[in-house]
């Protein structure tokens, strides 16, 4: 299952869960009215319940997702890899047209004019990594690409008329 | 006690309103022109469709953001000393602001968007006036925006008795003493006021930092300006106008869902706390918009993903949790007002679910700057947002009106708004899983096949709206002669 298909269930299941409380609440109107007070004194006591559940659900989401941020350690920056210079400009990535398969890569991110996102599409069209290409910073991705075959680059930040045809595709392995 | 006959500030709620939804009309056609050329149906070069782009973004903004002005403005004015003339004023500015985008964009040409992220403005291939008319034109409505903010923080620090009073301070942690004073606590309105004056003076503060230096810059190219730090000011500012916009207009929800439901909705201690959370987290969730700048120290990631994250608990937990507690088994009647205002808070809802899908870290690298990103703040401004001010139009019109809406007319509307929303929202969402880039004048695949399926349901969500509005015209030409809108809203809801 791609991504992308994940990201959109998830994306689904939370929201038909909401619409499929809100109706519910929406055809309770239908039925006979209840005391204000009488809704109250019950509706607090499952608000109670929602919050920490939520709370409880937030704190672990974040701590879940914690150990797959894109940003690289210590450890890894300091780890054997290619380092591979790209800077963006209006409208082109310069790098190089060949990487190897299944090296750690740390590409050198920089803009020469305004701001632009090396974004990284696999062979299926998935976007797979990014980084934002800044004037006067560099910014650091590190990738291993562990499939052969022709990856693009596109850019993912608004640079000006050109920004869609602002593109580089590059091969993995095979030479 | 509410002042009723108020008919000085009708007309301004009326100014800030009328012109808000009629410029939010407009924008929405700007927009399904774009989403119409995405699809290859009608082809623009890239110069008209960015400067087109710019236009309907801040236009959009700047529309829904007068609606929840007025909307707020008029509800306040009812509990506190607000001056109609200081509200002209930065009606004024506002509009002379958005006049100035128009030609700029238009015009000009100018197409550096709405974010105009820096040095952006000053590489592109517009003249160089159109920048300087659209950098002056957002220095004008935030002056107005800013205007506005003072104004609204003014009076309510004077009504409650200071930021202590207003942010019920000690009828939360002193709740005997308090009681015992005699004092009562703002009502809930008074929240989404302070928090829009607060915040919203931090907003545009930053925003007009940033628009001097960038001014200046214009003036002198030898100015260097820090991209990151224009960066961060940004995001600042932008994310906080549009999360403000939603909750300035939640205070019509405040007074508009007690009115629908006929039950009461009082200022409690949890609604209390939850405002000063959202008042606070608002001002550290952009820090998401930069996730992928790797140069943005560590800390604030964490930050941007954990505030994001907490800043659900008060919307839900307290008015979400609220206004169902409002309907449920409330026997309220479905008038189009109602309608269009429960369902503005399911948009609100989903469109934070996206939001906050987008707003994990490992999710982002998928998501960033793909048409995710208005998929989510598309559901929030048009299924939140617009349906809120709808809502709010209606139930004034409504609750002065001798007509009623038909069963069959409420049905048509709703299937037609709702069902054409929700084909035009999963054209953004689908094609943003499947990593389609935002704001590419050419998309490529899978992107124009939704941009199609989008537009046809953009094209239905707007028949919808056509319809709503022809019904409201109606029902508008069946007032009668008794108490003006607002009076009876607010006498039922208080």
């Amino acid at each position: 299952m791609s991504v992308a298909v994940k990201l959109l269930i998830t994306f689904l299941v939370f929201a038909g869960v909401a619409i499929a409380i809100f109706i519910v609440i929406a055809v309770s109107t239908k039925l006979p009215p209840r005391d204000q007070h009488e809704v109250q004194r019950r509706g607090y006591a499952i608000r109670g319940w929602w919050f920490m559940g939520l709370c409880l659900f937030v704190i672990a989401a974040f701590a879940a997702s914690i150990p797959f941020y894109p940003y690289m350690s210590a450890t890894a920056a300091l780890a054997p890899a290619r380092k591979v210079p790209v800077i963006a400009e209006q409208y082109a990535f310069i790098m190089p047209s060949h990487l190897p398969v299944n090296t750690p890569i740390i590409f050198e991110v920089t803009s020469r004019d305004v701001n632009h996102d090396f974004g990284i599409y696999n062979p299926q069209g998935h976007l797979m990594a990014q980084v934002q290409a800044m004037p006067d910073y560099t910014n650091y991705l590190r990738v291993v690409f562990q499939e052969p075959g022709q990856y693009s680059a596109r850019c993912l930040e608004y640079c000006g008329i050109g920004h869609a045809i602002m593109a580089k595709t590059f091969t993995v392995g095979g030479k | 006690m509410i002042i009723t006959s108020d008919k000085t500030g009708r007309r301004v709620m009326n100014l800030y309103m009328g012109t808000g939804l009629a410029l939010t009309a407009l924008m929405m056609l700007a927009g399904l022109m774009l989403r119409v050329s995405q699809a290859g149906w009608m082809p623009m070069s890239p110069g008209q469709f960015y400067a087109l782009l710019t236009l309907h973004g801040a236009g959009l903004i700047v529309a829904l953001m007068m609606c929840g002005m007025g909307g707020l403005w008029f509800l306040m004015r009812r509990e506190t000393s607000l001056s109609a003339s200081t509200a002209v004023v930065a009606y004024s500015l506002v509009v002379a602001g958005v006049a100035g985008v128009l030609i700029s964009t238009l015009f000009g040409g100018f197409a550096g968007l709405y974010t105009f992220l820096a040095p952006l403005p000053f590489h592109g291939s517009w003249p160089n006036w159109s920048t300087g008319v659209f950098l002056i034109s957002m220095a004008l409505i935030t002056l107005g925006w800013m205007a506005w903010c003072l104004q609204m923080l003014g009076a309510v620090l004077r009504a409650y008795g200071g930021l202590r009073g207003a942010l019920a301070w000690d009828f939360v942690w002193h709740r005997q003493a308090f009681d015992a004073s005699g004092r009562t606590a703002p009502p809930p309105q008074a929240f989404p006021a302070l928090m829009a004056g607060f915040d919203g003076m931090l907003a545009g503060m930053s925003a007009m930092l940033l628009g001097v230096a960038l001014i200046v810059r214009w003036m002198d190219a030898g100015v260097l300006i820090n991209p990151l730090w224009a960066k961060n000011l940004t995001y600042f500012f932008a994310h906080t106008y549009a999360n403000l916009i939603i909750y300035m207009l939640v205070a019509l929800i405040y007074v508009g869902m007690p009115y629908a439901t006929g039950r009461k909705y009082h200022t409690s201690a949890v609604l209390a706390v939850g405002w000063w959370c959202s008042m606070v987290l608002t001002l550290t969730n952009y820090f998401h918009h930069l996730y992928m700048d790797f140069v943005q120290p560590g800390p604030f990631q964490y930050l941007g993903e954990l505030s994001s994250y907490l800043s659900a608990l008060p919307v839900t937990a307290v008015t979400i949790f609220g206004a169902l507690m409002l309907v449920w088994r409330s026997g309220m009647k479905w008038t189009l007002g109602a309608i269009f205002m429960y369902t503005g808070l399911i948009g609100w809802v989903v469109g934070g679910i996206g939001a906050e899908i987008d707003a994990t870290v490992p999710f982002n690298v998928h998501l960033h700057n793909t048409l995710w990103v208005p998929a989510h703040f598309h559901t929030y401004l048009v299924g939140g947002c617009l349906l809120f001010a709808i809502g709010w139009v209606f139930l004034c019109v409504e609750s002065r009106s001798q007509r009623r809406t038909g069963a069959l007319m409420r049905w048509l509307i709703s299937l037609l708004t709702f069902g054409g929303m929700s084909v035009f929202l999963m054209g953004f969402y689908c094609a943003g899983a499947y990593g389609v880039p935002r704001r590419y004048s050419i998309e490529p695949p899978p992107g124009p096949d939704l941009a199609k399926v989008a537009s046809i349901g953009a094209i239905i969500m707007m028949i919808g709206f056509f319809v709503a509005l022809l019904e409201g015209v109606r029902l508008r030409f069946g007032y009668s002669n008794a108490a003006a809108c607002g009076e009876k809203i607010q006498g039922a809801g208080a």
